[in-house]
């Protein structure tokens, strides 16, 4: 249930809580369990990078905690004090932005359903596009934009929102390496200037260690979690940690753990897309 | 099993909390997760249920308006009375006869019309060149009203089933053409590349990549046809059939036969209807990859 019920919390009550979650695909026939029994709390402004195998049902748990799905058992609860309709802003791997609006309108798209008023709507709008470097780009449409920039929309929309949580799907999967590290650099700057509660799914150890005060490792499917690190580089940080031994030490770590489980899910990959 | 880290707060940027009131938002099964299977069995019989609903309310609606004289029941009978003129027509064999005749036509007709008008698009979407020569022309037929064609078809071929099986045909022809031509000219080039790129000869894409690629768009051009098709039949029957509902109605209406001319028009909706959820079933079957299309929803 969807409820809205006030709830005495103490201020030190995880933004989002995850207990025993679990999510299988299918009404009859073949059944796919994609989600069992994940506990994962993330206090609030904690950046949280969640890693795992193909397949494994990471994008299912942030759709879960994004409403966009429900859960066959277990619970979400999502800690809010604002009035919007939804807690969580997400940045969809595929952008998901719409051909048919320009740069501005795609980012403005994001606040159309909140009380926001219009003459504020389009300062906002303004300030984000200026922050991601889009503001020569207002007017064009998407199809006028490399791969990058239309992934840099698609995060204004998000941030524009100023929602209390950001749900991030992969957003630099499509990416080549060297826009992929720029735009890394950009969030991790940009989420020190305005911290808020973050979920970061990635394939990649690196990114996540980079930009995670944690880095959550999930199985192979049925997805459950398996290992749950602090990053022990304080804020802020620069992009800078990356050449140091204690970087490297924990990617070896993550990578460890990561590896036995990235066979099986293989297969599965296809399939989780496709649901 | 999580570090609890102390809980920061923004300098800027975060959403001033309303009135500073925290609520929480609880994202937890609801009966469908919990009981999917009678979810979905649920869901089907809903389906049905709605699907049903409205014809019986309509119906319900017209048998209460005749019996309490809203309309005239001499032009407007009720549902009882086409029932029971139905069931002296399907008794006298009559219905079968004019339904068999019509059917015939249809099947026939869009049978040829379309296979032609497809393969014939399907070409022309491949070969720039005659798209080039035949487009324009083709695109001017099309827009000539088929019934209008219907003298110049007595002309040639005289009064018998030539006539109708031709307009039926050429109606299909050109929605199947259209279609078709677009659906492939709407092919991905990637896919188009693919095929090049393992050797795959201009022959072999045409099995291998193009007639599925286009195959869910021709299912809809085929549902469409159905419908165009049905409508031609009934026309030219109404002007110079011997048989067939057309036919039934028109001559029904000239004896101020009401009941039966409802009878005709009932059937004319049934087998259009009957005709476009075979499609759909057979269509669901040929295009299985093709998800969340209509022609694929079960």
């Amino acid at each position: 249930m969807f409820g809205n019920t006030q709830e005495p919390s103490g201020p030190t009550a995880p933004r989002i809580s995850i207990s025993g979650l679990g999510k299988i695909y299918g009404a009859r026939g073949k059944q796919v369990e994609a989600l069992r029994e994940v506990d994962l709390d993330i206090a609030d402004n904690e950046f949280v990078c969640l890693v795992g195998p193909s397949g494994c049902g990471k994008s299912t748990l942030l759709r879960i905690i994004a409403d966009l799905q429900r859960p066959s058992s277990g619970e979400v609860a999502v800690l809010t004090e604002s009035s919007a309709r939804r807690p969580a802003a997400v940045v969809f791997q595929d952008y998901s932005i719409y051909p048919w609006k320009t740069v501005a309108q795609n980012v403005a798209f994001g606040l159309l359903s909140t009380d926001v008023p219009k003459r504020e709507v389009k300062d906002r709008v303004a300030l984000w596009l200026d922050k991601l470097g889009l503001a020569a780009f207002a007017d064009s449409y998407p199809a006028a934009l490399s791969g990058g920039m239309r992934q840099r929309v698609a995060i204004a929309r998000a941030m524009v929102v100023e929602s209390e949580i950001l749900l991030m799907d992969e957003p630099f999967a499509a990416l080549d390496a060297q826009l992929r590290r720029i735009l890394q650099e950009e969030l991790l700057s940009l989420w020190q200037d305005m911290r808020r509660t973050v979920l970061f799914i990635t394939h990649n150890l690196d990114e996540a260690i980079l930009l995670g005060d944690r880095v959550v490792v999930m199985s192979g499917r049925p997805g459950h979690i398996i290992a749950d690190y602090t990053v022990p580089f304080g804020r802020p940080r620069s992009a800078d940690i990356r050449g140091s031994a204690e970087f490297a030490s924990l990617e070896e770590e993550l990578w460890l753990r990561l590896r036995g489980e990235v066979f099986p899910g293989d297969a599965a990959e296809s399939k989780e897309k496709a649901a | 099993m999580t570090t609890t880290m102390e809980p920061r707060r923004a300098a800027t940027g975060t959403p001033a909390p309303a009135a500073g009131t925290q609520r929480t938002w609880r994202i937890a099964p609801t009966k469908a997760e919990i009981d999917p299977i009678g979810h979905a069995r649920r869901l089907r019989t809903q389906k049905i249920l709605l699907g049903v609903s409205l014809p019986v309310v309509l119906i319900v609606l017209w048998q209460i308006a005749a019996q309490l004289q809203w309309i005239d029941r001499r032009f407007f009978p009720g549902p009882i009375e086409i029932a029971q003129a139905a069931v002296d027509m399907v008794a006298s064999g009559q219905w079968f006869g004019d339904v068999l005749a019509t059917l015939r036509t249809i099947l026939i007709a869009t049978a040829a019309g379309f296979v032609v008008g497809s393969l014939l698009g399907i070409v022309m979407g491949s070969l720039s060149k005659l798209r080039y020569v035949a487009e324009p022309t083709l695109s001017a037929f099309y827009t000539i009203p088929k019934i209008a064609l219907l003298p110049l078809m007595l002309l040639i071929f005289g009064i018998g089933d030539m006539p109708g099986y031709l307009l039926v045909a050429l109606g299909v022809f050109f929605i199947a053409w259209i279609s078709a031509l677009e659906a492939v000219l709407a092919v991905p080039v990637g896919y188009r590349e693919a095929a090049e790129a393992f050797g795959v000869s201009r022959l072999r894409r045409f099995g291998h990549v193009t007639i599925p690629a286009v195959l869910p768009a021709i299912i809809v051009a085929l549902r469409i046809s159905i419908g165009q098709a049905v409508l031609i039949v009934i026309m030219v029957e109404y002007l110079m059939g011997k048989e067939g509902i057309g036919y039934r109605i028109w001559h029904a209406w000239s004896l101020f036969d009401a009941d039966t001319m409802y009878v005709g028009i009932v059937t004319v909706a049934l087998l259009g209807y009957v005709l476009q959820l075979l499609v759909k079933v057979v269509g669901a079957k040929l295009v299985p990859w093709s998800g969340g299309t209509s022609a694929a929803e079960k």
